[in-house]
């Protein structure tokens, strides 16, 4: 039995749902394939369920810090179930992959449940507990994502040994957690589970967390605020081994030359993500593949073999969920004949850590290099800001980086509450090519986070209302409104 | 010896790209940093590209009047030339083939296949127009629009702040019809403009010369304009005396401020004055939207003769200037003009041009259009003439005008209105005082 489609995607993650989606809105046979559930990796073990974590750890840790200054007081001890906040944590996923699902259906996307082998560049088996089945299609679309990567000593067991999966699904807070890698994701459910009362300790193999992730200065907030709650950061610290004796671990790890010990209940490795291109057989019907595992792809996310497109984590960096989607726009149209390229100026990119941090465009050694040598640097604290002293989160900045002779806006560094939130509008503002005035000149709501944008605009252009800047001397030059608006 | 690559670097806002007008350098000169290598010529300006280091010229890329990319490599130095030769590392020996192999070959290669079907080759070579560049400024929607009109988005100069790439630079780049990517070197040549060759007669004693640099820029706008616009031009004469007489009288105050004054200025205003009054003279045609668009601002254009040829300054906003201020701004962009500094962006944005072609000669003439523009002014020499006045035999000084309009969109009784009205103005100079804002 051969089902015939136009538009088959691999894949049903925040790349393949959307592609998939609007294939069908542009009036093709689609189906999409997916081995585990639909949603992927975002919806399911990845973004979604570490935010509703993150979210319940924040409200414990004010309800902990900040309720008794507020006037709050509670009675008896705050207590976290974890058993209970998995159950809600999978209520918040089932509700966002079921509501994929009925998108699609809506949509009139066939759903196939099943592992994927490509058979030719038109045609894939689909192996599931109902059989195997073969679908023949005009046009493919690969979207068949990443995994965490391991490490030599460390085989990811889920129950000594976790990936990000299997953190997100602890049913009890472990007491002590070593947690290999400072990268993104080590980060995000070290700063949770530390606020869950568990002892965390961070190995770092570089000389700092989150290197070449985000603005140094953004880093150093976090790194500061980790380090002030309790979480124990060791920096060159190479992972060797661990053993296990009875219930308890000993990770081994070399630091200076010298080997150290730590005793833990649970390691978590968090050292990177590969993309899947070993996988469903995508070399064995020739796509071309680059050194670094990912389906190499033009402009317009075609593959070496034409009526093939590859978006999302396996089509290259950066490994993000809403880059994904907007190639899975993309491409579609591309399949429907329009002409389309993916030339978007930048990809905002945001880790949810305490506080977070958000950022959009270049930093300063990036405008450097990409020829911007003389530049305008700004930053605007949240302590001036009147919204963020009531949330009483007050910890960070919005730096705002702009060409120094046309004002242009290059890059917004953002580390504090709400990052995640505000840089939407740098976004905006990078593509549309705005300059810092036109920022500082629309009208900003008060009292909301969202000031520190404008705010941070004016300190950019020297002078922010809300901070003490240097007067305007009669030798400020004002590159103002140009020759014609 | 260490061989270096020479880029053309960034020579002016929102400029991509410049003709190559000559070479000031040869293969074999030793350079020194900063030395003026080649002449360039981008929109209307003519520019010297200095040499970032020293060394000594080994290859140059291009010929006169090829189109140059910024950031393509124009030449190759040798950096070590100029002191003790250094052994070169192995190293280096080895990394040569490697760019070598990449690096394009010197002459674009032809996109003709890329509005074909797709030969993917994973390598992202094969989609046309090209992705715009990340340092292109234009709004995602922009970016969108130029591509569903095979416009090469990272072709334009935009005319916005900052060099902004507007949806009316790509509609335009789209009317020209620079579109059709079968051969990289864009030139502004419309379509359908015929090119015939001259047949020299045998034995004559004729010179050949490139024609390039400004002198190519002016034939094809001027051509443009002609191919485009229908043509039409009424004249009349003014008498002018009491101007004079004013003129006489506000000479020394301007002298005080260190500006000479001229006729210019006042023309200016008058024209600006009736303008407000003809808002079609201050127009354009979108042929491509088939819409004609008002401007509410008043950017006007002088021709200046330069020793390189025809260039226009522009006086941004003049009708929100005074005659001193248009005074000393005219003195110094036609001084500027003159020396070839002016930047490109202050011979754009024109909404309509004054030729002053009186100065030099002629009672009359028939300016041609500064497209997209639809008209264009000209004011010619004073003679002084016998007239009658109260029956008496009287002497006044007369200044003859002609305007130059589109007959798309300005009708012959309408350009008669209009050149009455501004008359109106120049014989009775109190009036400007009426129109002033």
């Amino acid at each position: 039995m051969s089902q015939s489609y136009d538009v088959i995607v691999v894949g049903s993650g925040p790349g393949g749902y959307v592609a998939a989606i609007r294939s069908a809105q542009l009036g093709f046979k689609t189906a999409v394939i997916e081995r585990e559930k639909v949603g992927g990796v975002c919806l399911n073990v990845g973004c979604i369920p570490s935010k509703a974590m993150i979210g319940a750890a924040h409200f414990l840790h004010k309800l902990e810090h900040d309720s008794k200054e507020m006037g709050i007081k509670v009675k008896g001890d705050v207590d976290v179930d974890m058993e209970q906040m998995q159950k809600w944590k999978q209520g918040v996923c089932d509700k966002m992959s079921g509501g994929v699902n009925q998108l699609l259906k809506g949509n009139k996307v066939t759903i196939v449940q099943g592992d994927a082998t490509f058979k030719t560049t038109t045609s894939i088996e689909v192996k599931s507990s109902k059989g195997t089945e073969t679908l023949t299609t005009k046009y493919f679309v690969v979207a068949t994502g990443s995994r965490p990567i391991e490490i030599p000593g460390f085989k990811f067991d889920e129950k000594d040994v976790l990936s990000s999966t299997g953190a997100l699904a602890q049913d009890e807070v472990p007491k002590k957690m070593v947690v290999i890698g400072g990268g993104y994701i080590g980060l995000e459910i070290s700063s949770f589970m530390q606020k869950f009362g568990a002892e965390v300790h961070v190995l770092e193999a570089q000389d700092g967390l989150l290197t070449g992730m985000a603005d140094p200065e953004c880093i150093q907030v976090v790194q500061r605020k980790l380090k002030k709650s309790g979480v124990n950061l060791h920096f060159g610290a190479k992972a060797k081994s661990f053993k296990k004796s009875g219930k308890s671990l000993e990770v081994t790890f070399e630091k200076g030359g010298k080997e150290e010990k730590i005793k833990t209940d649970k390691i978590l490795v968090t050292v990177g993500r590969k993309p899947n291109s070993d996988q469903a057989n995508l070399k064995g019907i020739g796509l071309a593949i680059d050194e670094r595992g990912f389906v190499k792809v033009n402009e317009q996310r075609r593959t070496n073999i034409p009526n093939i497109f590859a978006i999302g984590d396996i089509a290259g960096q950066p490994m993000l969920a809403h880059k994904a989607s907007h190639e899975g726009v993309l491409v579609a149209e591309v399949i429907a004949g329009k002409n389309r390229v993916y030339d978007a100026k930048t990809v905002p990119a945001v880790i949810f850590v305490d506080p977070e941090i958000a950022s959009a465009g270049w930093t300063e050694a990036e405008c450097k290099a990409n020829g911007h040598s003389d530049l305008k640097v700004a930053k605007f604290p949240f302590g001036a800001n009147g919204k963020a002293v009531s949330m009483m989160e007050t910890d960070g900045f919005v730096k705002m980086i702009a060409d120094a002779k046309t004002h242009v806006l290059l890059g917004v560094h953002i580390v504090g509450p709400e990052a995640s939130n505000l840089i939407s509008e740098a976004v905006l503002a990078i593509e549309m090519g705005a300059r810092l005035e036109d920022i500082a000149l629309s009208i900003h709501p008060h009292p909301t986070l969202g000031e520190t944008m404008m705010e941070a605009a004016e300190a950019t252009l020297g002078h922010a209302i809300h901070i003490i800047q240097k007067p305007l001397g009669s030798a400020t030059k004002r590159n103002g409104s140009g020759a014609r608006a | 010896m260490a061989k270096q690559d020479i880029k053309l670097p960034e020579i002016g806002e929102g400029v991509t790209e410049g003709e190559l007008v000559d070479w000031l350098v040869q293969v074999g000169d030793t350079i020194e940093a900063d030395q003026a290598i080649a002449e360039l010529m981008t929109d209307k300006a003519t520019v010297e590209v200095p040499a970032p280091t020293g060394g000594k010229v080994l290859e140059l890329k291009f010929n006169s009047g090829d189109v140059i990319e910024v950031e393509s490599v124009m030449m190759v130095i040798d950096t070590d030339a100029a002191g003790a030769t250094t052994p070169a590392p192995t190293k280096e020996e080895k990394s040569e083939p490697a760019p070598a192999a990449q690096a394009p070959a010197s002459p674009p290669q032809p996109m003709a296949a890329a509005t074909s079907t797709p030969q993917t080759s994973g390598t992202g070579m094969d989609v046309y127009p090209p992705a715009a560049d990340i340092k292109v400024l234009a709004t995602p929607a922009t970016r969108r629009l130029a591509r569903e009109l095979s416009v090469d988005i990272n072709q334009i100069s935009g005319t916005g702040l900052a060099g902004r790439v507007t949806r009316d630079d790509v509609l335009a780049k789209s009317k020209t019809g620079s579109t059709s990517a079968t051969t990289a070197a864009p030139t502004l040549q419309s379509p359908g403009i015929p090119r015939p060759a001259y047949q020299s007669p045998g034995g004559a004693v004729e010179e050949r010369v490139a024609l390039k640099g400004i002198r190519k820029k002016i034939a094809e706008n001027m051509q443009m304009a002609k191919h485009v616009i229908p043509h039409f031009t009424l004249m009349d004469e003014a008498n002018i005396t009491d101007l004079i007489e004013l003129r006489k009288t506000l000479k020394p105050l301007a002298e005080q401020y260190g500006t000479k004054i001229t006729y210019l200025p006042f023309v200016m205003k008058a024209l600006i004055a009736t303008v407000r009054e003809f808002p079609m003279f201050n127009a354009s045609i979108d042929d491509a939207a088939q819409e004609i668009v008002y401007k509410k601002y008043f950017n006007v254009g002088f021709a200046a003769d330069t020793p390189n040829g025809l260039l226009v300054p522009v006086i941004k906003d003049a009708d929100q200037k005074t005659i001193l201020q248009l005074s000393q701004e005219i003195v110094d962009l036609a001084t500027r003009a003159r020396d070839g500094k002016l930047a490109l962006d202050e011979m754009r944005g024109a909404t309509f041009t004054i030729t002053n072609i009186g100065s030099v000669g002629g009672n009359y003439a028939t300016p041609i259009i500064n497209h997209p523009e639809v008209a264009i002014f000209g004011m010619y020499k004073i003679q002084e003439r016998p007239i009658v006045k109260d029956g008496e035999l009287d002497v006044a000084s007369f200044m003859n005008y002609t305007v130059t309009c589109d007959h798309r969109l300005i009708d012959g009784a309408v350009a008669a209105r209009f050149l009455a009205a501004f008359i109106k103005r120049m014989e009775n100079p109190g009036v400007l005082m009426m129109d002033m804002m």
